[in-house]
């Protein structure tokens, strides 16, 4: 009955009803796209460099992460490799040997980093098979390399050109080679995509003498969720004298404070931008508490109950914000998801200044539910609280004043 | 006057200690060096937990011209390495190149040892680039030795703040050789050892490099033999020959 009333009440004053609604509905699309441009932003740059390059977890030789040198390389043993993978929530186990190189071409040469890979597994990890812009992916046992594109441009190259390697290898041993070029690699990270070569696994190991030597262990997971649980897992089972397990979280301090700074400021943005939408919201209550006073004053002089006046207005405005949330949601839905899967790529004037920043020139969408659903609630929190104006002023009312105001 | 005579006495005596040691260190210099040779060596590199060895062949004239080549582990077979005058050349087989040590190279490692790729260039100054002194005499491995202390000259290209060297009196044979920098800090130490005949010399045949900073490292150069002035000249040592010498 209440409720019937209610949504009666609502749409007696159509015109009144829309401006609210409409007011709700852009407050949670403008939040949304707000919020889901920040948090996509975060997204894309983990996933960046810990989905696409290091892995959630790593294991070393101890002492490996604060001095990463080959000399610091080590041979997990084949139980540790297996009994990882056994873990509940693991994809996969992924070997790295990483270094660094002088890669010359001609008469250029510029400095690289060299990643030993196992190109079957490095599916799990980087997917670099995808990232092939020209060529083809190499294969375990051939010593054939793939370079960022960045790099190849560099130098001047293109597949099928000698790539010339010279370091220092294992324990000073002098490292030099001849690699053929099989494809061309480019990655989000514009870092990566201009030093990195990426060489099977046994040819890595013989370049530098590190013969059986891996740098870490890279243990990829099915869901991010599942980080903590599997690192504690990890740690439980293994002997961290000898070896460190080590997060994402802890081998990207930076990474981290950068979106916990950069996340402070989006959120003062944000609640700014709630206090706009608030006092819009509010501009409304009034608005509709002042227009029906004589309504209300009649309401009151002919016996009603001022709780159940009070509960009838609750209602209102309870059904008001659910449906401009409910509408809102279902806008934003659409236009989210169409960006979150075609993210905005930038123009290409932009493009050289975000890279020099080491940043992908893209403004990513997050589509994860808690962007909306934060949102929606947020607003319709705020709508409960502005509700408490008209439910005060009710209260306070003089039926005869109200009535004379109302005229 | 009595003082006067003192002083010039003084003056005397340290000129003709400086004449002496200089005369030393050149004839130490001359019996290491001869005037060109040949050699066949080792070269180990201890680390704690490892160790490596190299071995490597080796020509040189005079103090600016040298030649080496490596022939073990099989990995560095071939890869090579030319001084003339200052200039270092690295030959690399497995790439086809040749590459001049740029000055920033330098001071790096060379073949991961504890020598310096200078240490193989400017290793050739001792006469000329320092003013020499005789500061005592000494036993070392029950040799009787002088100890020289070697100072730079102005504006001479060393990298050495002095260098201590023990000579033995008997056969002028360098038995241990203190390397300081600027501040007077101990940088690196040799000892020579194992001093015997070898290509008509008596000469120490292994050579102990340790480095001041990490005591337990040491680079260990041992001389499987050597042939003294056999007749080679400086087209010998060209970036060609390095190219091709086996």
């Amino acid at each position: 009955m209440q409720i019937k009333l209610a949504w009666r009440n609502i749409w007696r004053n159509k015109r009144r009803t829309i401006i609210t609604i409409v007011s709700i509905v852009f407050a949670v699309i403008l939040s949304s796209i707000m919020r889901s441009l920040q948090l996509g932003s975060y997204e894309r740059m983990i996933d960046n460099s810990v989905r696409f390059y290091t892995g959630y977890i790593q294991v070393h030789k101890s002492g490996y992460w604060d001095e990463q040198v080959l000399d610091n390389a080590f041979a997990p043993p084949e139980e540790l490799r297996s009994q990882i993978e056994s873990l509940e929530g693991v994809e996969a186990v992924v070997p790295r040997l990483e270094s660094f190189a002088l890669a010359s071409y001609g008469t250029r040469t510029r400095g690289a980093m060299v990643i030993g890979i196992d190109p079957a597994k490095e599916s799990h990890l980087t997917g670099v098979q995808n990232k092939i812009t020209e060529g083809a992916m190499v294969t375990y046992n051939e010593p054939r390399v793939l370079m960022g594109a960045g790099l190849a441009d560099y130098l001047n190259m293109k597949v099928g050109d000698t790539l010339v390697m010279i370091s220092q290898g294992y324990h000073g041993v002098n490292a030099a080679g001849k690699y053929a070029v099989a494809g061309l690699v480019e990655f989000g990270l514009p870092q990566l995509t201009n030093q990195v070569v990426f060489m099977p696994l046994p040819a890595a190991q013989y370049f530098y003498g590190a013969d059986g030597l891996l740098t870490a262990l890279a243990v990829v997971t099915d869901t991010p969720k599942k980080v903590d649980n599997i690192l504690e897992a990890i740690l439980q089972d293994t002997d961290t004298t000898a070896y460190e397990v080590m997060g994402w979280k802890t081998m990207m301090p930076e990474l981290i404070q950068g979106i916990e700074i950069d996340n402070i400021s989006g959120i003062i943005m944000l609640l700014l931008l709630y206090l706009v939408i608030g006092f819009g919201m509010f501009g409304t209550f009034l608005m509709m508490t002042k227009e029906r006073l004589y309504e209300f004053g009649v309401m009151l002089s002919v016996g009603m109950h001022r709780s159940r006046l009070q509960l009838l207005i609750f209602l209102e405005i309870v059904l008001l914000a659910a449906l401009a949330v409910l509408t809102g949601f279902l806008l934003s839905l659409p236009l989210i998801s169409y960006f979150s899967r075609n993210p905005i790529s930038l123009p290409e004037e932009y493009r050289s200044a975000f890279e020099k920043f080491g940043i992908e020139p893209i403004y990513a969408f997050s589509s994860e539910p808690v962007v909306f659903s934060s949102q929606a609630w947020v607003v319709f929190f705020m709508a409960l609280v502005l509700s408490a104006y008209p439910l005060y002023k009710i209260r306070k009312m003089d039926p005869v004043t109200a009535m004379r105001e109302g005229r | 006057m009595k003082s006067a005579f003192w002083l010039v006495l003084s003056l005397l005596s340290s000129f003709l200690s400086a004449q002496d040691a200089s005369e030393i260190i050149k004839k130490v210099d001359q019996k290491m060096r001869g005037n060109s040779s040949s050699s066949n060596m080792t070269m180990k590199i201890i680390r704690p937990d490892w160790s490596r060895e190299i071995s490597m062949k080796g020509w040189s004239l005079g103090t600016d011209f040298s030649l080496i080549l490596i022939t073990a582990p099989a990995r560095d077979q071939g890869t090579a390495f030319l001084k003339r005058d200052k200039e270092l050349w690295n030959w690399q087989p497995t790439i086809g190149r040749v590459v001049k040590l740029p000055p920033s190279m330098m001071t790096q490692s060379w073949m991961g040892s504890d020598f310096t790729n200078d240490d193989l260039v400017k290793e050739s100054s001792i006469v000329n680039d320092y003013d020499h002194f005789i500061r005592g005499d000494t036993t070392i491995t029950k040799r009787d030795a002088w100890k020289i202390e070697l100072i730079p000259r102005e504006g001479a290209p060393v990298v050495w703040g002095r260098i201590l060297i023990y000579v033995s009196k008997a056969d002028y044979i360098e038995l241990l050789v203190k390397y300081y920098d600027e501040d007077d800090f101990l940088i690196n130490t040799m000892i020579l050892s194992d001093i015997r005949e070898m290509g008509g010399r008596v000469i120490p045949t292994q050579m102990d490099m340790i480095p001041a900073e990490n005591p337990e490292h040491r680079t260990v150069i041992l001389y499987n033999d050597i042939q003294f002035d056999i007749g080679i000249d400086e087209d010998f040592f060209s970036i060609q020959k390095m190219k091709r010498i086996r």
